[in-house]
């Protein structure tokens, strides 16, 4: 803690009273501050620190550590070792560097050299950093003292040794040496003693070196323990503090002070309470009176007084009584528990939030509920969020009156424990008793690397050595691992940019030859799948087997927003980015003349599912448990051992047996309505207008450019993703879908572009479609890279074998695809085939006991926007999100670009940072590993028996990931940019809060302009080198871990 | 080939292949050697296809000669004759043990693959496995165990990898309060154990089970001693049964157990070792047939356990914990159906349950995708399942109920209130008075621990 704060505290019985309007609006500003992930089932990524993107990205992330004790960068140690295996070049830190210090990297400090070198020698150097015992042991027990580090430039040790050495047997050994020397009097005395000064004319080469470095460590402690002393009174930056920062609580004192954490107490109760008040069907029994609300509901329960009830709520249950006779409401609870812990006004932002956040997963969902109550079966009631912390004010009254009490034996009042903590923490205050020691080691190390002779530090000043140590502290920790994290992403941000410019060229250099010799490949097919980044291998894999084949990007929804209910699905889900609330609704119905046995399959689902549902609940009651146990239990080996032990071939048998009751494959989309009807969800409201159609067909070929060449057959292509044991299942989906399947998306489309009316509509708008085109929908799930086709039947005869030849290819690629991704899994052998690694991958998808059935957008780092001409054939690892654009195509205003934007920069952006922060801090801002995840309430995940709920991602979704920002590539002007950045305010946000990067490509010339400080600055790339390879496999092959930028095909190897 | 030697060597085989792999897991650790994961999986599927084939085999080879008692006896460890002591090491194959060494060796072969890919790339995955072959000795050790030291020996093994596992998470506090809590209640079940051994022994002069259940093959061996004996050893190893299956009043710590990663949850506390009390309980049935006030015991605590957890299991709102009381509530019938003497029926009932919970904790993680294809099944969101109880009760005794299910009972306070509080204070007061003592000797006031600090240093530059 520091004394300001502190102070504030002393004071504070002086703050003013409070009023209800105040305390909402507290609570509402914490709310802002608390997880935004709704329940798992519908996994949408966002911005974890959404709540602070108006800020810069540098000092959101500093803000959002304090606020939720999380890292703000990678810990400065993964960066070192960045630094050792090259992945952080020194020239980048140099780089960066004198981008981030500008005029101040020249100043001069004292006889240390400039600040930039200062700074350069302490990044690019693994100083030793870490508590005060670490230290002292690496002082004591290493060969610190006795030898010079291995890093120090070799010159640098001779000249030390032997200045230092001339300057001992001169000055420092008759004890008559020059004044300055007194303060070091004793110090000295004791090294000679204890290096045996009699024999100091034989010492050997090593002993002088132990003797130098241990003459050198006394004068930087020393040194340090002056600087620190003469500036006592003064708040330390660099003490080290408790566990809580800036203590409000009173637990966070008597956590402080006794090590006892009254929110342990409080939430052994509170959290089985709230995941039975948020519950979503899993119960057999429903939490008592939830529908008075949750201050009700627990007043209700825990208003009963019982005998055995844990001591330190004892008093509670006559507390809810009063609650409940008074039919007090949680605001006037609020207030008289603000009231008895002391807080007035002034602190009551801050007190609110810090009391929300300590149980944020649980407080963070009850939110989400209460706001978004329509997405699950049971929303919460208004008012929830302020009845959640009436309760919880209420328990932390009890629990911290209960830990002062009995383990301080504290009995006055509450709001007079942190004033009594703090006069108690002095008291016992001996702990940090040598903060400079630290800063000495720094010292230390320093002086041998850059030539600091102990002759020199020994003659500074006290005032002197409180600016060194100014100057040192300044450069922080969090300072060094900004500086390392720029570093860390400039270089891949150099070699994208370097190998977008050589590509580019490259390609335009082989449609000038191509287009002379007039052989250019001929387009026989084109796809359009989604945006994604998975996506990338698999229409690079598809464009390397046949070169006639066209592809493109778009988000996966395909400009069609809509609620959709599958022919066996229970509910309407929506399937559109979340941004947009869709209006339409979409069924998928069995076709006529199957009706009868569909409804027939149906029955039969319903019974099996009865059954299920019934063997489900029952096998955990009393006598349902014991007849199925007891009589049957025996025969669940088989399932246990085959499942585990053949997972492929026992999914197979399943898929067999279930396909009896399975709907009929034949279905069509009931797709259309009337133009008299409203949109709604029912028969005759179901669909779209002709009119609606034309619209959406219309905008998605505007989008990505495809308005004239049509082939012969246009596939349109969605995804998703199924895996089981997963609870996390859904943040595999389609991120355009909000994480929902975008199969019937592709579909509706595909049936929309083929109705002829929709053509003509289009056509009158410029857009002509050859009567000999047809789309055909399909979905590829991204976990066993299989494809499924849609409405086959309503393939004319005269295509079939054009869609048989293409459906070969797109067999080839999806293997391929399975191929390229079973290199990032370690449990994949690295010389697999292509067909065993599609059986590799469909075995993941399959197996219970996979944590990583397929490994989602990690490894995002870049989205291009623009045409594919110039980044077809580069290989990209499965690292970029690629949008089609064509700005030949669009207006002078760039208004197609505008609305791509609109929904790209903050759908990639959101994906990329919610996998920026899981990584950086996998169990702050990440739900950690997934072993010990325990589904809760049916909406989120715990971490064993009985932990928050955790939001975020788990560490095996992101393990391989890398934590860059996005750079986005667009092809398009600066002017137009500009504009574009000027008119909307949520692309302004994040691209001037530097949330992504920011690049344009002029293709003609192929020269980039980078975005900085609002500024587009021409790019100069560093190389114009490229590596090159015939086939991607060629390029990937026998190798795990990212790999560089290649031009992949025939025409560029050489 | 003689069947004698047959036996012999079949029987030394099933005990010593997991004693090999823990040795072949734990040795290489010592000296800084961790095994890869590859090998480590080529040992577990080694130990466990060797100890499970050779167990078949014994089964096979009892079935077709028609013995049902099978002793392995490897003589005697330590002798004390003065001291009328002597550790016997000798294991059985019978009717209750081979069933069960096979379940054992079934359900960890399973999870010992289940785990090779769960765990992949786990920092822990090395440590996971030394205590699951830690686990796997104690179980079969525990199972075929021929005298009582050797039932002990297993049973503590199988604790320690408890508590071990429970911990496994050991960055976060509350896997290794947990796991503490639990290793506490296991030294209250070991502490009732040992001294029945030990009155064993003063009663029968040896602690072989034989000479105390007499010579009959289970289940059809008398107990030689009087039915006061009888009741004192019965009392004492039902403690020590009630501690290790968590029957009422010791069930506080099964549902907390649920922290280390699921797959040791599922054969820990869904399958193996929370029947070990039961097990052990079969094991000296004939001791509960001669106590009427015995078996009444075992049948009355076995219902409560019963009642107990079904009830607490209804308001569970998360899969693990409410896994964890379905467990409970048929552990529960097992025991009451050994206290009625019904053993076949029990031995089944262990095993089926045993399978059947294994694969549902093994399937809890992907519980959201089944209620989803349930619902799409059904059409529509899941009908609420209530029971009839619950709907004719009064609003006033449902308020109770809930409170009594959602609070487990208060048997943790119960236990803490009956156990814990008085023994820390007893523990208190010896501390105040040494320091009473050594301030007097010392002329000090300080003691060296009291300058630890309480909190780690947290630096800036690490962490905010």
């Amino acid at each position: 803690m520091s004394v300001a704060a502190a102070n504030s505290n002393s004071a504070n019985t002086a703050e003013p009273e409070v009023d209800p309007a105040s305390i909402l609006h507290s609570v509402l500003h914490a709310a802002h501050l608390l997880p935004a992930q709704g329940p798992i089932t519908a996994f949408v990524h966002h911005n974890t620190l959404h709540a602070f993107e108006d800020l810069e990205f540098d000092t959101a992330v500093r803000k959002g550590g304090k606020v939720f004790g999380c890292h703000p960068y990678l810990p400065e140690k993964q960066y070192r070792e960045m630094l050792v295996t090259g992945r952080i070049r020194t020239k980048d830190i140099e780089a960066v560097l004198h981008d981030q210090l500008g005029d101040r990297g020249d100043d001069l400090l004292g006889f240390l050299g400039t600040r930039f070198n200062l700074y350069r020698d302490i990044l690019n150097h693994h100083l030793h950093d870490g508590p005060t015992v670490d230290l002292r042991w690496v002082i004591g027990d290493t060969n610190a003292l006795n030898r010079f580090r291995e890093d120090a430039p070799s010159e640098i040790k001779e000249q030390f040794l032997n200045d230092t050495r001339q300057w001992v047997m001169r000055d420092l050994r008759g004890q008559s040496g020059a004044d300055d020397l007194e303060k070091l009097d004793f110090p000295v005395a004791r090294l000679f003693k204890m290096f045996d000064e009699r024999c100091i004319e034989t010492w050997s080469n090593k002993t002088w070196e132990s003797f130098v470095l241990h003459l050198l460590w006394q004068i930087c402690e020393e040194g340090a323990c002056q600087a620190t002393k003469s500036q006592s009174g003064k708040s330390d930056p660099t003490r080290a503090h408790g566990p809580v920062d800036d203590p409000i609580r009173q637990r966070d004192w008597l956590l402080e002070l006794t090590g006892v954490d009254p929110d342990e107490l409080v939430h052994e109760t509170l959290i089985p309470f709230c995941a039975a008040f948020l519950d979503q069907g899993f119960t057999s029994w429903q939490l008592v009176d939830r529908e008075k609300g949750f201050l009700k509901s627990f007043a209700s329960v825990y208003g009963q007084g019982f005998e055995l009830s844990e001591p330190w709520r004892r008093g509670l249950a006559i507390e809810l009584s009063r609650i409940t006779a008074e039919d007090e409401s949680a605001i006037e609870s609020i207030t008289q528990s603000l009231d008895e812990l002391g807080i007035g006004a002034e602190r009551l932002d801050a007190f609110i939030s810090s009391s929300l956040l300590a149980l944020r997963g649980f407080a963070g969902m009850l939110w989400q509920m209460e706001t978004r109550g329509d997405r699950v079966s049971h929303g919460m009631p208004e008012g929830t969020l302020v009845e959640f912390l009436a309760v919880r004010l209420l328990l932390d009254r009890f629990a911290a009156r209960y830990v002062a009490k009995n383990s301080l034996s504290y009995r006055g009042e509450l709001k007079q424990i942190p004033r009594w903590a703090e006069e108690q923490l002095e008291r016992k205050n001996g702990r940090d008793s040598k903060p400079g020691l630290r800063n000495a080691f720094r010292v230390f190390e320093l002086a041998q690397l850059r030539g600091w002779k102990p002759r020199i530090l020994s003659r500074l000043k006290p005032f002197e050595w409180k600016n060194l140590l100014s100057d040192l502290e300044q450069f922080s920790g969090i300072e060094r691992r900004q500086i390392y994290h720029l570093a860390f992403e400039r270089k891949y941000r150099n070699e994208t940019l370097d190998a977008v410019c050589v590509h580019s060229m490259r390609t335009r250099q082989r449609d000038l030859r191509t287009s002379s010799l007039a052989n250019k490949p001929k387009t026989d097919f084109q796809i359009l799948c989604c945006i994604d980044e998975r996506e990338e291998s698999f229409r690079r894999h598809l464009e390397e087997i046949s070169p006639n084949f066209q592809t493109f990007g778009a988000a996966g929804f395909f400009a069609i927003p809509m609620y959709y209910r599958g022919a066996a699905d229970a509910h309407f889900t929506p399937l559109c980015p979340v941004v947009i609330q869709p209006d339409h609704y979409v069924r998928e119905e069995v076709v006529y003349s199957l009706k009868q046995h569909e409804t027939k399959r149906k029955r039969a689902r319903q019974t099996i599912g009865t059954v299920t549902h019934r063997v489900h609940i029952g096998s955990r009651t009393l006598t349902g448990g014991w007849l199925g146990t007891a009589l049957l239990g025996s025969l669940a080996t088989i399932p246990l051992v085959t499942r585990i032990l053949f997972p492929r071939l026992t999914s197979q048998f399943r898929g067999l047996m279930g396909g009896f009751v399975k709907p009929p494959e034949v279905t069509h989309l009931h797709l259309e309505r009337l133009p008299s009807e409203r949109p709604g969800p029912t028969k005759e409201q179901l669909g779209f207008t002709v009119q609606e159609m034309a619209v959406s067909v219309e905008r998605l070929l505007r989008d990505i450019g495809s308005t004239g060449n049509f082939a012969r057959v246009f596939f349109i292509c969605g995804h998703g993703s199924a895996s089981l044991n997963n609870p996390h299942e859904a943040a595999h989906d389609c991120g355009a879908c909000a994480g929902g399947r975008g199969g019937p998306n592709a579909r509706a489309f595909s049936q929309m572009a083929n109705d002829p009316r929709v053509r003509q509509l289009v056509a009158a708008n410029g857009i002509t479609i050859p009567e000999d085109t047809i789309f055909v929908g399909c979905y590829h799930n991204t976990c066993d890279d299989s494809i499924t086709y849609y409405d086959l039947d309503q393939i004319p005869l005269t295509h079939r074998t054009e869609f048989e030849t293409a459906v070969q290819a797109l067999d080839e690629a999806r293997k391929r695809d399975a191929h390229e991704r079973c290199r990032r899994f370690e449990s994949a052998p690295l010389d697999l085939s292509f067909d065993e690694a599609l059986k590799h991958v469909e075995g993941r998808a399959e197996d219970l006991s996979q944590v990583r059935p397929e490994y989602g957008h990690a490894t995002n780092a870049l989205c291009f926007v623009g045409r594919r001409d110039w980044n077809r054939g580069m290989f990209l690892d499965r690292r970029a999100f690629l949008q089609s654009y064509d700005p030949i195509q669009d207006d002078a205003a760039c208004s197609i670009l505008e609305r791509i934007l609109q929904a790209v920069i903050p759908v990639c952006a959101g994906i990329n940072l919610e996998y920026y922060f899981s990584f950086v801090d996998p169990v702050g801002y990440g739900c950690g590993t997934k072993l010990p995840h325990n589904i809760t309430s049916l909406i989120g995940v715990m971490n064993g028996a009985g932990s928050d709920l955790r939001p975020g991602l788990p560490w095996q979704m992101v393990e391989i990931h890398e934590p860059v920002r996005l750079l986005f590539v667009i092809e398009t002007t600066a002017a137009a940019m500009q504009k574009i950045i000027a008119k909307n305010a949520g692309i302004e946000r994040l691209c001037n809060g530097n949330w992504v990067q920011l690049a344009i490509l002029d293709a003609a010339t192929s020269t980039v302009m980078l975005y900085k400080r609002g500024q587009f600055i021409p790019y100069v790339p560093e190389t114009d080198e490229l590596a090159s390879s015939e086939t991607s496999v060629d390029w990937y092959r026998g190798w795990r871990d990212h790999l560089k930028f290649a031009s992949i095909g025939k025409e560029f190897a050489n | 080939m003689d069947l004698e030697l047959f036996y012999r060597i079949a029987g030394i085989t099933t005990v010593a292949s997991p004693l090999v792999l823990l040795a072949l897991l734990g040795i290489p650790c010592l000296v800084a050697r961790p095994p890869s994961e590859k090998s480590i999986t080529r040992l577990i599927y080694g130990s466990v296809v060797i100890g499970l084939s050779t167990a078949v085999a014994i089964l096979v080879a009892m079935l077709i000669s028609g013995s049902r008692h099978v002793p392995i006896d490897l003589g005697d460890w330590i002798s004390l004759p003065e001291e009328h002591f002597d550790f016997h090491l000798k294991f059985v194959f019978d009717r209750l043990s081979v069933p069960f060494v096979i379940l054992t060796y079934l359900l960890c072969g399973t999870i010992g693959a289940f785990t090779s890919r769960y765990l992949h790339r786990e920092p822990g995955y090395v440590r996971f496995y030394v205590a699951y072959a830690l686990f796997m000795l104690g179980m079969v050790c525990a199972t075929l165990a021929g005298t009582i030291e050797v039932l002990f020996f297993g049973w503590e093994l199988v604790g320690l990898s408890s508590a071990l596992l429970i911990a496994f998470f050991h960055e976060r506090r509350n896997p290794v309060r947990n796991g503490f809590m639990a290793w506490c209640v296991y030294r209250i079940a070991d502490a009732a154990f040992l001294i029945a051994a030990v009155l064993m022994h003063h009663l029968t002069g040896a602690g072989d089970f034989e000479v105390l259940m007499g010579q009959g093959s289970w289940p059809e061996g008398v107990a030689s001693i009087t039915q006061t004996q009888a009741l004192w050893i019965g009392l004492l190893l039902v403690v020590a049964a009630a501690g290790k299956s968590g029957l009422v009043p010791f069930s506080g710590w099964l549902p907390r157990a649920m922290e280390g990663p699921t797959s040791s949850s599922a054969i820990f506390y869904g399958a193996l070792s929370v029947h070990l009390g039961a097990y052990l309980l079969l094991r000296i049935s004939p001791i509960l047939e001669l106590s009427i006030w015995l078996s009444g015991t075992v049948v009355t605590l076995g219902l409560l356990t019963a009642v107990y957890a079904t009830l607490a299991g209804r308001v569970q709102a998360d899969i693990k914990t409410a896994l964890a009381f379905a467990s409970l509530t048929q552990v529960g019938i097992i025991v009451v159906e050994i206290g009625l003497g019904l053993r076949y029926i029990a031995l089944i009932h262990i095993l089926g349950h045993a399978a059947v919970r294994t694969l549902q904790l093994l399937r809890a993680p992907t519980l959201l995708h089944d209620y989803h294809v349930l619902e799409n099944a059904l059409g529509g969101h899941l009908p609420e399942s209530q029971i009839w109880l619950w709907k004719i009760l009064p609003q006033s005794s449902k308020r109770w109920f809930y409170l009594f299910a959602l609070e487990r009972g208060f048997l943790d306070e119960l236990l803490n209130r009956i156990f814990v509080r008085p023994f820390v204070a007893c523990f208190r007061l010896f501390d105040s008075l040494e320091r009473k003592w050594t301030n007097l000797l010392s002329g000090d006031t300080h003691v060296e621990s009291d300058a630890v600090a309480l909190h780690d240093e947290i630096i800036e530059e690490l962490k905010y």
